[in-house]
């Protein structure tokens, strides 16, 4: 690589830091104020150099909301986008294999739930779900998340069972396996990369869903988001600990998610398209 | 050893018919190929035989009984499909395995099965390595293996060899013979390539529009084609044919087209009362056109033009201008002709000229009188 090659790289990298950056400022900020003092956090000019504390950990741990919120924000998400995606696997298993009539037009259809602003349904939601008495209900909740989930998770794994040639599955029917053999035994160990991407990318989306919780949740099946916002105002000004400390908690399991299964993410983004047979 | 017979088995997709009331029945204990252009139907044929999809109508009766209501499973079939479809997630020994795992046999029997498998394909060396270490040749022999360790006597190969390069096919060619008689089986095997069929082939069915035009010992069919197709399809390069006309004069019959007139004697159960004249297309192989010899009296003679020559190493394809048409014939290289000539005279023997009638494509005559000259 000659100078003027490597000069122009550099320049790349610095701007693409510098976007990076730019877009990671607001993280950094909250996350940062959450072990300020509040006197730190309201300080003009902002204070880089601050005695750490935990003290706004501390007084979020003791409210007893906390609680009740983290576990609904954790179990209703896991569970919703575990349900959509078994649902979703096998829909998409039948879509790519058995490609019954109209598959194109079902898939166009399943989409177009999340083309729909979710201020437009949620009023409908909300009475449909008063209606069959789901609301502030765990497991309603969850369903309506799986539903919510579902759409995305069939075009992302279609793509990749697509991309299983079906030679696979008639050796396995010829030798004597069963469809259920196919399907979990054949199929399955060959998507996984596809079920981690709809996992990660739906955890991400019910995680921070504020509106359809805040207008069908209760007090036992609200999530996170909800705490946030209502606690947003206390003592007659924008409670910044308290804020910062729940933000700077809440963004640390999706983040976790993310780098651990970062591997399968990068080969989940490109749809399934990037694919060897052998 | 197993019989299996197709009858009248058709099969439509929407408007497309892809199998017209197929019918015939495939040699035991030998290899059995299945000959068709792409898209004919061969891999389908497979696929109603191995039961992974139903037929319209028809039977397939696999030692006399209608397999119709048998699942894929349950008809004990070894497969080879035509890509690898190797399990990524599995090392090579499973791979192999597989059949024999999933018909539940003991780890012990299974390892015996596998390695003797692998050692008639050479790929014992392969078996702790995963599929993506692997290259194309050895994916197809392990693809192979998988397919031929299962406990059977009846195997179907839809076309495996395709999209490897020549050399990797032809050591494949003897390794796939070999397996057969050693196994003592019935196979079915798909291909669209004519050398394929001649070299792995001993019962060859000719597939074309959906029906099987000829089926036979695959010399036979080779030396004296009943129809047009059969000619077509098991030949390269491919056959010269020529529009003509079957005409008989005072109790001789001849076949005469644009290039050349030759006497013929009609085949058995041919009637020679079809009055004056009778459409017909006369077939000649592009081997038997033969340039540079010294010219025979008896054979006819056509004048010709050299158009293109293409080398194939050991022969060159020559296409030819002989007036309005255009034939195809293959010269060794060491014959030495000189293709700038002018005036070159391609002959034929009239035993090679084969006639079949314009309706049917059915062999109704071969040239010449019946006395070998």
């Amino acid at each position: 690589m000659n100078g003027s090659r490597r000069l122009q790289q550099s320049a790349y990298h610095l701007g693409l830091w510098l976007v990076a950056i730019i877009f990671f400022l607001p993280i950094f900020w909250v996350v940062l104020n959450a072990f300020k003092s509040r006197r730190d956090i309201l300080a003009v000019p902002p204070q880089l150099a601050f005695t750490p504390t935990l003290d706004n950990f501390r007084d979020l741990f003791a409210r007893e909301t906390f609680a009740p919120y983290m576990t609904a924000s954790v179990t209703m998400s896991v569970a919703a986008v575990l349900i959509a995606i078994a649902v979703a696997f096998l829909a998409s298993y039948s879509f790519s294999r058995f490609k019954p009539r109209g598959t194109d037009f079902l898939m166009f259809l399943l989409l177009s739930v999340r083309m729909v602003p979710a201020a437009a349904v949620v009023i409908p939601i909300y009475m449909m779900y008063n209606l069959v008495g789901w609301r502030e209900d765990w497991l309603g909740m969850t369903l309506f998340y799986a539903m919510f989930s579902i759409p995305f998770s069939v075009w992302i794994l279609k793509g990749f069972i697509d991309g299983v040639s079906e030679r696979y599955d008639e050796t396995a029917l010829v030798n004597g396996g069963s469809r259920f053999h196919v399907v979990f035994k054949v199929i399955l160990p060959q998507v996984k990369p596809g079920l981690v991407a709809s996992f990660i990318f739906n955890l991400i989306f019910v995680w921070n869903d504020f509106l359809f919780s805040f207008m069908l949740g209760g007090r036992t099946t609200s999530m996170i988001p909800v705490l946030l916002s209502t606690g947003l105002y206390a003592d007659g000004g924008v409670d910044w600990p308290f804020i910062s400390a729940l933000t700077g908690i809440y963004v640390l399991p999706p983040v976790i998610v993310v780098f651990l299964f970062q591997r399968f993410l990068l080969v989940g983004m490109t749809f399934g398209t990037v694919r060897g047979e052998v | 050893m197993p019989s299996v017979e197709f009858r009248r088995l058709s099969k439509r997709y929407g408007r497309d018919e892809v199998l017209r009331a197929l019918s015939t029945t495939l040699e035991s204990d030998r290899f059995n190929v299945v000959l068709g252009p792409p898209g004919c139907g061969k891999s389908l044929l497979l696929r109603l035989m191995t039961g992974l999809e139903p037929a319209d109508a028809g039977a397939i009766l696999i030692d006399g009984r209608d397999v119709g209501d048998l699942s894929p499973g349950e008809r004990n079939i070894g497969y080879v499909p035509q890509s690898f479809a190797l399990y990524p997630h599995y090392r090579v020994f499973d791979n192999i395995a597989y059949p024999l795992t999933l018909a539940g046999s003991r780890r012990r029997d299974a390892e015996g099965a596998v390695r003797r498998i692998a050692e008639m394909l050479r790929i014992e060396a392969l078996l702790d390595k995963r599929p993506d270490q692997l290259s194309g040749g050895e994916k197809q022999r392990v693809a192979i293996a998988r397919g031929l360790v299962k406990d059977t006597t009846l195997f179907v190969l839809d076309d495996p060899l395709t999209g490897l390069d020549f050399k990797l096919r032809e050591q494949l060619f003897d390794d796939l013979r070999v397996m057969r008689e050693a196994l003592g089986a019935t196979f079915v095997y798909t291909t669209s390539d004519p050398l394929e069929s001649l070299i792995l082939a001993d019962h060859v069915h000719l597939l074309n529009d959906g029906r099987i035009v000829e089926a036979g010992p695959v010399e036979a069919v080779y030396r004296a084609p009943r129809h047009l197709h059969s000619m077509q399809l098991l030949g390269f390069p491919r056959t010269n044919v020529l529009a003509g006309t079957l005409e008989t004069n005072s109790g001789r019959v001849t076949c005469r087209t644009e290039l050349f007139e030759v006497p013929v004697t009609l085949s058995d159960g041919e009637a020679s009362d079809f009055g004056a004249s009778r459409g017909v297309k006369a077939g000649v192989r592009a081997e038997h056109l033969v340039l540079g010899d010294v010219l025979r009296d008896r054979n006819v003679h056509i004048p010709v033009e050299v158009v293109l020559a293409e080398d194939l190493g050991g022969e060159l394809v020559v296409h030819l201008d002989a007036g309005e048409h255009r034939l195809i014939t293959v010269l060794r290289h060491e014959r030495g002709v000189d293709l700038d000539e002018r005036d070159l005279i391609a002959q034929v023997a009239p035993e090679s000229i084969i006639v079949f009638d314009d309706e049917h494509l059915q062999c109704v005559a071969s040239g010449g009188d019946g006395r070998r000259g």
